[in-house]
C-alpha cells in the first residue's frame, strides 16, 4: 500500500537536496539525487505497511538536505558558497549610475553582487539617470511653450500672448518643487538602494578548491 | 570498507549493516562517502538486477582499496593502543 503522501513528501526532499546541492558540480550532485532516490525505493519495499509516518522516518536516517550536501562538499572538496565580496566594479557601478547612465547600467548588469530584480530597478529608476531625465525635463518644458499662441500685427508688436499669466500660484510651486526632488534626488536614492542591496551580496557559485 | 572485503554489497545493504553497529547517523551521507572512494580508485562499482525492485548498485573493493584498508587497520590499531594507554594512566 502507498502511503497517502508518499510521493509530496519524498518530491519535496529530493527538491531541497537538488537545491541545497545547487552549487556542487552537475554531475555529483546528479549522483546524490539519484543514490538518494534508489535509496528511498529500496527502503521503501521494505515496510510491511507503508504510511506517511514509516516514509517520513526514512527521509528523517537519511538525514537535513543540508546536512549530507555539506558531507558531499567536504568529500569533493569543494569550498562552501561564499558570499561574493563586492569590489571596484560595483563601487563604479553604483557612481555611474545617477551619473553617466549607459556605463553604470552595463556595469550594473556585467556585476554578480545584484539580484536580477535589483538590476532592473537600478535601470529603470530613472530612466537615464541624470542625463535622461534633464533631456525628459528638456522636452517637456519645450512641448509646454510650443503650447503658446503669440499674435503679432502686421508691425510686428505682440497683441496677445497666451502664455503671459498672472504669477506662479502656490500650486506650481510646488509642483516645481516635486519635480526638482523627483529629478535631482531619485537618482541618489537609487544608488543608495543599490549600495544597500550589495552589501548582502549574492552567494557566488562555489569553485572547485 | 570492511564491510565490502568479503563480498560486493549495495548501498542500503551498507547502510543496514553500518546501522547495526550504530556508526550511521545519518544515512545520507553514505553517498557522498561512497562517491569519494570511487573516485579515488579504492572502490569499484557494478550495476546488477534485483530479483525485487530497480538495479542495485554494487561495491566492491579494488587491489588498491584493499591496500588502504590494510593501512588503516594497522593505523587504526596504534592509535588504538596508545589512547588505551593513556585511559590506563588515568586508572
Amino acid at each position: 500500500m502507498t502511503a497517502p503522501h508518499a510521493a509530496q513528501l519524498i518530491d519535496g526532499y529530493l527538491a531541497r537536496l537538488n537545491a541545497a546541492a545547487s552549487d556542487l558540480p552537475k554531475a555529483a550532485r546528479q549522483e546524490l539525487v539519484d543514490d538518494v532516490r534508489v535509496h528511498i525505493t529500496e527502503a521503501r519495499a521494505r515496510e510491511t505497511e507503508e504510511t506517511d509516518a514509516a516514509i517520513l522516518n526514512i527521509l528523517d536516517r537519511l538525514g537535513e538536505p543540508a546536512a549530507v550536501v555539506a558531507d558531499a562538499r567536504e568529500r569533493l572538496g569543494v569550498r562552501a558558497p561564499q558570499p561574493y565580496r563586492p569590489g571596484v566594479l560595483e563601487v563604479l557601478a553604483v557612481i555611474l549610475v545617477p551619473f553617466f547612465w549607459p556605463i553604470g547600467v552595463i556595469l550594473l548588469w556585467i556585476s554578480p553582487a545584484w539580484h536580477w530584480r535589483d538590476k532592473v530597478i537600478g535601470t529603470l529608476v530613472p530612466p537615464g539617470g541624470y542625463l535622461g531625465v534633464s533631456i525628459l525635463a528638456l522636452v517637456a518644458a519645450s512641448s509646454r511653450s510650443s503650447g503658446c499662441i503669440t499674435m503679432t500685427n502686421a508691425a510686428g508688436a505682440v497683441i496677445e500672448d497666451t502664455c503671459q499669466q498672472a504669477g506662479p500660484s502656490w500650486l506650481q510651486v510646488l509642483g516645481a518643487v516635486m519635480l526638482g526632488i523627483v529629478i535631482y534626488v531619485l537618482p541618489l536614492i537609487t544608488a543608495g538602494y543599490l549600495a544597500i542591496r550589495l552589501r548582502w551580496g549574492r552567494p557566488r557559485q562555489a569553485a572547485l578548491a | 570498507m570492511a564491510l565490502i572485503v568479503k563480498t560486493p554489497r549495495y548501498a542500503f545493504d551498507l547502510i543496514e549493516a553500518l546501522g547495526k553497529t550504530g556508526l550511521l547517523t545519518t544515512e545520507g551521507t553514505l553517498y557522498p562517502l561512497l562517491s569519494r572512494l570511487r573516485r579515488d580508485g579504492l572502490v569499484k562499482t557494478e550495476w546488477r538486477e534485483s530479483t525485487d525492485g530497480p538495479p542495485r548498485r554494487y561495491y566492491e573493493l579494488t587491489a588498491e582499496g584493499r591496500r588502504a584498508l590494510i593501512a588503516f587497520k594497522n593505523e587504526w590499531t596504534s592509535f588504538r593502543g596508545a589512547v588505551d594507554g593513556i585511559l590506563q594512566e588515568g586508572k
